[in-house]
């Protein structure tokens, strides 16, 4: 267990090492670490997750050496450059952008995500060196890019994002994940979804091979808000996606979707965690994914129902083509509810392409890579008509062809 | 000989199905073939179309001078085999129209003739329904999805129209359809008949072989043809059941 030694030799270097009480909070979480080699089982939050990786983090942060302003496109559209987790601070009448610096120490407390037991949110409270606050003003309707850049081989990124979707504002985010280097990117994103405002988020991954991501978000989302979360994961390194969130005040409504098509060996890790904390809310959490060769997935879906939570409508969906005998996809939905006028449901399909259906539809004059590329579009089809942002779609569906093209 | 099958032996799972299977079919023609539950019928249909589960112990298929076993599922269809399946399976988000698109510009492009685009595609398609009474909403749908027993029939016939088989075998196309139906289906297997094409029917009633005049009919028992005759060997199974034939 070196995790503790790493954080004593390096702890000057993390963002806010000037604050007594952020060192006492530090060293709460850094307690959590000594069983971890004895709490695996119980804890599905490393389920996935390489122990000894975990164990034998070398710690390793460096500052861009420049780094770039927001740029804004047109009226309302903006796209942000993050190297290394930080950018230059950026003001204008929709939105304000500033980098984390370790001036303001409300910025390591603003997790009002309770008891998680998530070791790898742990792990970024313990080690947070980079990240942004971004406000949207009110009432503002803005699309924002971020491109999330790792500059070199080795680092260890352990960033958090502040996002705050003021009162009545519309946002659209996209993040990217491009990184080709063998780096640790450990990223917490927070939002707030605040009265009537709409967050649509899309978050598409394509690392390579060494490159580790462990993204997880919280979310919580206050009177008739909506926040729309779709993740696309074609990553060939490992990816762990974990994103909670809160419903807080009545009327909002959540959704966590995902997809993931993977190869090799290998891992897509998610978990989608929604609670509902008040009525008249709804819920979706959807995964879907498409695995091959020896790849692996995992998909733990959750939604707690609290006991004012009245009218809930809570949903979740786990589906997975396995192309391959090797490949494997677990999945574990669970329900807590502790209201009674609720309606939650959950359901499961996984399992190997229908030979029959391939067969019929070759009897048809189709090749059989056709064939299966046929049926696994018609598989996230429906979810890619619904898209209606143009860029959006057009990557998503080069990438799904790029790994079409390349299973069979 | 456009079809010819000799001492085709065949096993399913370590089970002996097929046993010195025996067929010529020349081109212009259509044979029925009749039988009880279980004697290999549907097995002789898919180890034509090519399905891969069959063990081949035996025997040779030549289809218009070509090994059919040398040749592998689509490449059979494209050369003009067609088999409207007993049990269409259904295929959820893999929608009837772009499908069968596919499926005739894959087969327009093996033969070197110029793919149709979809509007004409579409046109085609809508036309041939209408013939087949079957709905313009229903060409919106997922392939057999949630389609009722009769309406997977209409349906296979209608992928046959549009693909214009030179060969094609129909497995009990009859079973499920109603009376107004099996009129509609037979009409369009007649429109589709000439001197080109041939086909195999599969059937357990004679009634089709009212409407689709067969050549020849043949008995089959255990795997194998145990009597090959004109249109009244239909006419005797209807009367007397197959138990003269054991
Ligand atoms: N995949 C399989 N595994 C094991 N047995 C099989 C398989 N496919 C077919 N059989 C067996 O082979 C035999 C012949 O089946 P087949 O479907 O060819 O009969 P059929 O003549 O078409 O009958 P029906 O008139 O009921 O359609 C049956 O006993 C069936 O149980
Ligand atoms: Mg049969």
């Amino acid at each position: 267990m070196y995790i503790d030694k790493e954080y004593l030799e390096n702890y000057k270097n993390l963002l806010f090492s000037d604050f007594e009480e952020v060192r006492e909070e530090r060293d709460n979480v850094l307690k959590k670490f000594v069983p971890i080699y004895f709490d695996k089982k119980n804890n599905e939050s490393i389920k996935n997750v390489d122990n000894n990786k975990l164990a034998n983090l070398n710690y390793n942060y460096k500052k861009p050496a420049d780094v770039d302003s927001a740029i804004k496109n047109s009226n309302n559209s903006y796209t942000i450059k993050l190297f290394n987790g930080k950018c230059d601070n950026y003001k204008d009448e929709n939105l304000e952008i500033k980098n984390i610096d370790s001036n303001d120490s409300k910025f390591f407390f603003n997790n009002k995500l309770a008891n998680t037991s998530d070791f790898l949110i742990d792990l970024n409270s313990l080690f947070l060196n980079c990240g942004v606050k971004i406000i949207v003003n009110k009432n503002k309707n803005i699309d924002i890019k971020i491109l999330n850049i790792v500059l070199e081989d080795g680092l260890t990124i352990f960033q958090k994002n502040l996002i705050i979707c003021e009162e009545g504002s519309k946002v659209n985010l996209v993040e990217e994940y491009n990184n080709q280097n063998s780096s640790i990117h450990n990223i917490y994103n927070v939002f707030e979804v605040k009265k009537k405002s709409v967050l649509n988020q899309f978050v598409i991954q394509n690392n390579s091979k060494n490159h580790e991501l462990y993204l997880s978000s919280y979310a919580s989302c206050m009177k008739s808000s909506e926040y729309d979360q779709k993740v696309y994961n074609f990553s060939n390194g490992y990816v762990r996606n974990y994103h909670y969130s809160e419903l807080v005040e009545e009327n909002s409504t959540v959704s966590h979707i995902g997809f993931f098509f993977i190869n090799s060996d290998n891992i897509s890790d998610n978990k989608t965690y929604v609670r509902h904390l008040a009525a008249n809310c709804q819920s979706n959490q959807i995964y879907k994914g498409v695995l091959t060769d020896k790849s692996k997935a995992n998909y733990f879906s959750n939604t707690y129902v609290d006991k004012i939570a009245q009218k809930t409508e809570g949903y979740q969906l786990s589906k997975g083509i396995l192309l391959s005998k090797d490949s494997t996809y677990f999945s574990k939905p669970e329900l807590r509810i502790f209201a009674d006028d609720v309606k939650c449901s959950h359901g499961s399909t996984i399992g190997p392409v229908d030979e029959n259906a391939i067969f019929y539809l070759r009897s048809r004059g189709i090749s059989k890579n056709t064939a299966i590329k046929m049926i696994i579009s018609s598989f996230i089809n429906d979810d890619l008509e619904n898209i209606s942002n143009e860029q959006i779609k057009s990557i998503v569906t080069k990438n799904l062809n790029e790994f079409l093209d390349n299973i069979v | 000989m456009f079809l010819d099958i000799k001492n085709l032996s065949v096993s399913v799972e370590g089970n002996q199905i097929l046993h010195n299977f025996n067929l010529q079919i020349n081109i212009g023609e259509v044979h029925a073939i009749m039988g009880p539950n279980g004697s290999g019928k549907s097995t002789l249909a898919n180890v034509l179309a090519g399905k891969e589960d069959y063990e081949i112990h035996s025997g040779q298929i030549i289809f218009k001078n070509q090994n059919l076993f040398d040749l592998n599922i689509e490449e059979r269809a494209k050369q003009g085999l067609f088999l409207a399946f007993q049990y269409p399976v259904e295929i959820p988000g893999v929608n009837i129209t772009p499908f069968l698109h596919s499926s005739i510009n894959s087969k327009l492009k093996s033969n070197n003739k110029d793919e149709i685009d979809n509007i004409e595609f579409a046109k085609l398609l809508r036309l041939k329904a209408k013939d087949l009474g079957i709905d313009k909403d229903m060409l919106k749908r997922s392939v057999n999805t949630g389609f009722s027993g009769g309406e997977k029939k209409r349906y296979e016939i209608l992928q046959m129209s549009v693909l214009d088989p030179e060969l094609a075998i129909l497995d009990e196309t009859d079973s499920g359809l109603d009376i107004d139906a099996l009129k509609i289906v037979t009409e369009g297997v007649n429109k589709l008949k000439n001197q080109n094409n041939s086909f195999l029917i599969i059937t357990h009633y004679q009634k089709l072989l009212d409407y689709i005049s067969p050549n020849f009919v043949h008995v089959m028992m255990n795997g194998s043809i145990i009597k090959s005759g004109d249109k009244s060997v239909a006419a005797d199974i209807e009367k007397n059941g197959f138990k003269i034939f054991q």
